[in-house]
């Protein structure tokens, strides 16, 4: 199992819609959270391998209110 | 009352003398040197280190302050602050970096009792400044319900009339008056209406045009609608 994290930075206020958006993406997004700061969202995605992190990062980022993303693999 | 500014920048210096002028007691928090300095050229009591610490804001006084206003450019920090800050029971005030932010610190901020996005107060007057022209939008009160400030034209059919002669729309009132070159104050019923003169009407955006028909005439430029 692999579990990441997708800081992503939305660039419109819906930010209920985007979370919503992102929860019903994949089955390996495990929650979405809406953050104060720089970022206004982190997914915790939790999947078989690599390529599904890629998958689901990458269907964020063509998301339309989305402006960025950033991904981060857990080591642990 | 006593306030604690985070950030010296345009945006906090300013607030802070605005706050000096009208008496109040102003803190500021400033990481960077140079800044630091000018705010105390100008007077200023100012605390140097990162206003996201809580011993930088101890040092600033937000125990005993009344409200802190997290006005930097950083995010982190400004919403750092006001989470120290609530949890000290200030009042607090967060400046967001981007307009949709405005509303997802509105919504799920508990620790912000305020957003302020300063753009939009720019553009406001940058907007106003553009059309000119005898009507323009000072605040929105509500989601249709608009302050506006008008001037008399020699178009204006209540010219020449007294305010108590002018019969606006049930949702229209006329909050203060100014006489042409001279400061507004709070309308007398006989006070005349001539070119020049100004008024600043609340009044829901439904009848808006109405009133404006009323004071300005039908050529004026149509520039109320809408803030930024």
């Amino acid at each position: 199992m692999v579990t990441a994290y997708v800081m992503v930075k939305a660039s419109t206020g819906d930010v209920d819609g985007l979370k919503h958006s992102m929860l019903n993406l994949h089955d390996g997004v495990e929650s979405v959270s809406i953050v104060a700061g720089d970022v206004d969202f982190i997914v915790k995605t939790s999947v078989d391998d690599t390529a599904q992190v890629k998958e689901i990062a990458a269907s964020i980022h063509e998301m339309s209110g989305i402006e960025d993303t950033q991904t981060y693999i857990a080591m642990d | 009352m006593r306030f604690v500014i985070i950030g010296s920048g345009r945006v906090g210096l300013r607030t802070a003398r605005v706050l000096r002028d009208e008496g109040h007691e102003v803190t500021l928090v400033e990481i960077d040197d140079d800044r630091a300095e000018r705010a105390r050229e100008a007077d200023f009591q100012v605390v140097e280190g990162d206003g996201s610490r809580e011993e930088v804001l101890e040092r600033a006084g937000v125990v005993d302050a009344d409200a802190l206003g997290a006005l930097t450019s950083d995010l982190n920090v400004n919403f750092a602050a006001c989470s120290i800050a609530k949890h000290h029971g200030l009042r607090t005030v967060l400046r967001v970096d981007e307009d949709y932010r405005e509303e997802v610190y509105q919504q799920y901020a508990d620790q912000v009792d305020e957003v302020v996005y300063p753009e939009r107060l720019g553009a406001i007057g940058a907007k106003n400044a553009l059309l000119g022209g005898s009507v323009r939008a000072i605040a929105d009160i509500a989601q249709n319900l608009q302050v506006v400030l008008m001037t008399v034209t020699d178009d204006s059919p209540m010219h020449g009339y007294s305010i108590e002669e002018v019969a606006l729309p049930g949702q229209a009132r006329v909050l203060a008056f100014g006489k042409a070159d001279r400061p507004m104050g709070i309308p007398v019923t006989d006070d005349s209406l001539e070119t020049g003169d100004r008024l600043a009407v609340l009044a829901d955006f439904e009848v808006l045009g109405e009133v404006r028909q009323l004071i300005v005439g039908e050529n004026s430029v149509a520039a109320a609608a809408g803030g930024a």
